[in-house]
């Protein structure tokens, strides 16, 4: 009798949930902001394309995506940097894998200025002074004699934290850092601010001047282009990834081939990336 | 006839009336919108914006100053039954018995709840809480408050020095959170050698490398479960800890060791009893391409102990004539000391997202210079995943034990299913 009961109950449970979640629902896209765009354009033109497929996309960062890609809530995790160690072995405490990475486009992290701004280049060691607080003016760096304006995205952007762990060598950003929800919203802030800067992807520089970087002081000023993008030479240079928990299959392997295929790829291009093939 | 004029006339002036309010009111908002096209007030709308601005500041401050706390937690409702109505099952919760009288029953297994607080890169605290009810009492227990410090010389401060009540660092399964495991209890090995799996005490840890870390640790010796915990430490020598563990990824294995004393407090002479464990733990990662993830686990405990059945046959408790332990007549104390080991292999496999079959085959000997001592088992259970935060546990445990019936020795019938619900955020 009892026996009945649990088997029963177990029964109930399968009947309730065996099916993976794309089929119910479609394909869920999920994670950073700078490649809303991005996924959005691949989105559509996958689905013009595909009649009867659905994917939906929508941002709020690479790490609210991860943590989606955890709990189960989407199917691919967009992310502008790679996943955490803590990330992996939560995703591992779950599902028993790594995640699947799939490096999708690449990236210049461009450094805006209002189109005003004398300064022209900068070296990733003036950037980490700038944004740590250890250079508050402009005059220093051979600009106008005005206070620095920090602009920046919230701890929850893949963008906050490539730019902390690679321009910053892991250390705090200043407090003074006024930060926003997106790269348009930077964007958008610099454009208006002649004292202003920010960072974010290349496909988002319009109305804002954006710098040449140094790699040391004894470099030279490399300005962020598809040819010093693509060679590496532009020192900011990052990917872009898809997350999955497993190895894509069925529809999900279908759409993630179509993005790493020379139509998948050519878009990346047009919507201001680089792409990886 | 007469009236119909007179009541024409004060419809039109009614309704003049009501419409010239209306009239003035979109007049003066059609003036306003004029004047600030024309730049009667050019400052009002900047200073708006600014003023915006800078309560979104304040806000964003505040918020940061929040998102310094987090709140995290589980809680397990649990029904156990026994598989046959006729025996005593040992359980994990309370009562630790599950008697014919008494061999369905729902309980809650834990209702945690942990705050952590990150004031700052290079430093952090945690509270952790426990609300589980353990018979009658349902009082809220602490079960870990500890401060950890982080370096200030690495870029992402990895080398942690923590002080205070914590997990045990030894082996695997210890540190993993119980809302984690895919059986319900860990295993018996575990249980009775790190009973409670946290203690007080320092810990240092260094992740030399991705893939090498080390952790030592001095701890009180004792266990939070321990009677004499927390306002009792009978022993000034404290015991430490040290464990190299290789992050593969695909592969991971640890090695572990385990070194004090235990001291029974006896009339006359004390007894010192050495306490060694020697671990050695490995978990291997895999995924079948139609099924996902899956997992082979194994873990060995080995070295010397108090052994508690040992105890319990060579010493005469307190009593209120004597509120001091005696060691019985005879009874060499050497022989309290006994060599044990135990330990576990898994097999988990997750089929496809929803869910997952787990399985493992644990087993314990408290003394291995004696027979029909040992303890051994076989759990089953499969997890369905209600969502990202909820998931329903059903496990079979199939204990064998050897119990004296009459001449000979017998394996109760104590096997237990359990079905456990738990939601964690």
């Amino acid at each position: 009798m009892r026996m009945r009961r649990i088997v029963g109950m177990a029964a109930l449970a399968a009947c309730m949930g065996f099916a993976p979640a794309w089929a119910a629902r479609g394909i869920t896209i999920k994670g950073s902001d700078t490649m809303v765009i991005l996924g959005q354009r691949w989105a559509e033109t996958y689905m013009n394309g595909h009649p009867g497929s659905v994917i939906q996309v929508t941002g709020g960062g690479s790490g609210t995506g991860i943590a989606a890609l955890i709990n189960g809530t989407t199917d691919i995790c967009q992310a502008s940097r790679p996943m955490k160690e803590d990330e992996k072995r939560k995703l591992r405490d779950r599902y028993q894998t790594m995640g699947t990475e799939i490096p999708v486009a690449k990236d210049g992290l461009s450094i805006y200025v209002h189109e005003s701004n004398p300064v022209k280049d900068l070296s990733i060691a003036q950037l980490k002074q700038i944004y740590t607080g250890q250079v508050a003016s402009w005059k220093v760096l051979g600009g106008a004699d005005a206070p620095i304006i920090l602009y920046g995205r919230e701890n929850n952007s893949g963008t906050y934290v490539y730019f902390k762990d690679n321009v910053l060598q892991g250390e705090d950003y200043s407090a003074r850092v006024q930060t926003l929800p997106g790269t348009a919203a930077v964007v958008n802030a610099v454009g208006r601010d002649p004292n202003g800067i920010g960072y974010g992807g290349a496909a988002y520089g319009k109305g804002v001047r954006e710098l040449a970087v140094k790699k040391d002081a004894g470099s030279p000023a490399i300005k962020p282009t598809a040819a010093t993008v693509q060679d590496g030479s532009y020192p900011i240079t990052r990917y872009l990834y898809f997350y999955t928990r497993t190895k894509p299959g069925g529809p999900v392997k279908q759409f993630v081939d179509w993005v790493l295929s020379a139509e998948g790829q050519k878009l990346a291009s047009q919507v201001g990336y680089f792409p990886v093939r | 006839m007469a009236d119909r004029p007179r009541s024409r006339g004060r419809s039109w002036w009614r309704a003049a009336l009501l419409t010239a309010p209306l009239l003035v009111t979109r007049l003066a908002v059609a003036a306003e919108g004029d004047s600030t096209a024309a730049g009667a007030s050019p400052e009002s709308t900047p200073d708006r914006i600014q003023a915006l601005e800078e309560l979104t500041q304040t806000h964003q401050s505040d918020l940061d100053k929040l998102k310094r706390f987090k709140f995290s937690g589980y809680i397990q409702v649990r029904w156990e039954t026994a598989e046959f109505a006729d025996d005593s099952v040992k359980v994990s919760g309370s009562p630790a018995v599950v008697t014919p009288a008494n061999d369905e029953r729902f309980y809650i297994r834990r209702g945690r709840f942990k705050l952590t607080y990150d004031a700052s890169p290079l430093s952090q605290a945690v509270l952790y809480f426990d609300g589980n009810t353990a018979g009658s009492n349902r009082n809220l227990t602490l079960l870990e408050a500890y401060l950890t410090l982080m370096d200030p010389w690495t870029t992402d401060h990895r080398h942690q020095l923590t002080a205070g009540q914590f997990n045990i660092p030894f082996g695997w399964e210890i540190e993993r959170s119980s809302s984690l495991r895919e059986l319900p209890e860990r295993s018996r090995a575990e249980n009775v050698l790190f009973s409670g799996e946290r203690d007080r005490g320092i810990k240092l840890v260094n992740p030399w490398t991705p893939k090498i870390e080390t952790v030592v640790s001095i701890l009180n010796g004792y266990g939070i479960n321990d009677a004499t915990f927390p306002t009792l430490d009978p022993t000034s020598a404290k015991d430490w800890t040290a464990r190299a563990r290789f992050i593969g990824g695909t592969l991971d294995a640890s090695a572990s060791y385990y070194d004090g004393i235990t001291t029974i407090p006896l009339t006359g002479a004390d007894v010192e009893v050495k306490k060694t464990r020697i671990g050695g733990d490995a978990q291997f990662y895999y995924e079948l391409p139609s099924a996902g993830g899956g997992s082979l686990r194994g873990e060995l405990y080995v070295g010397g102990n108090l052994n508690p059945d040992s105890s319990r046959v060579l010493i005469i408790p307190p009593t209120a004539g004597n509120p001091v332990a005696l060691l019985r007549p005879g009874a060499d104390p050497s022989h309290l000391d006994t060599e044990f080991n135990g330990g576990y292999v898994m097999w988990v496999q997750n089929l496809g997202e929803k869910f997952q079959f787990a399985s493992r085959y644990d087993w314990f000997d408290p003394n291995t210079d004696l027979d029909h001592d040992q303890f051994e088992r076989v759990s089953l259970g499969v997890n369905w995943f209600y969502d990202g935060y909820t998931r329903l546990t059903v496990a079979y445990d199939m204990p064998k034990t050897d119990a004296l019936v009459g001449a000979g020795f017998e394996d109760p019938n104590d096997n237990l299913w359990t079905v456990q619900l738990q939601h964690k955020w």
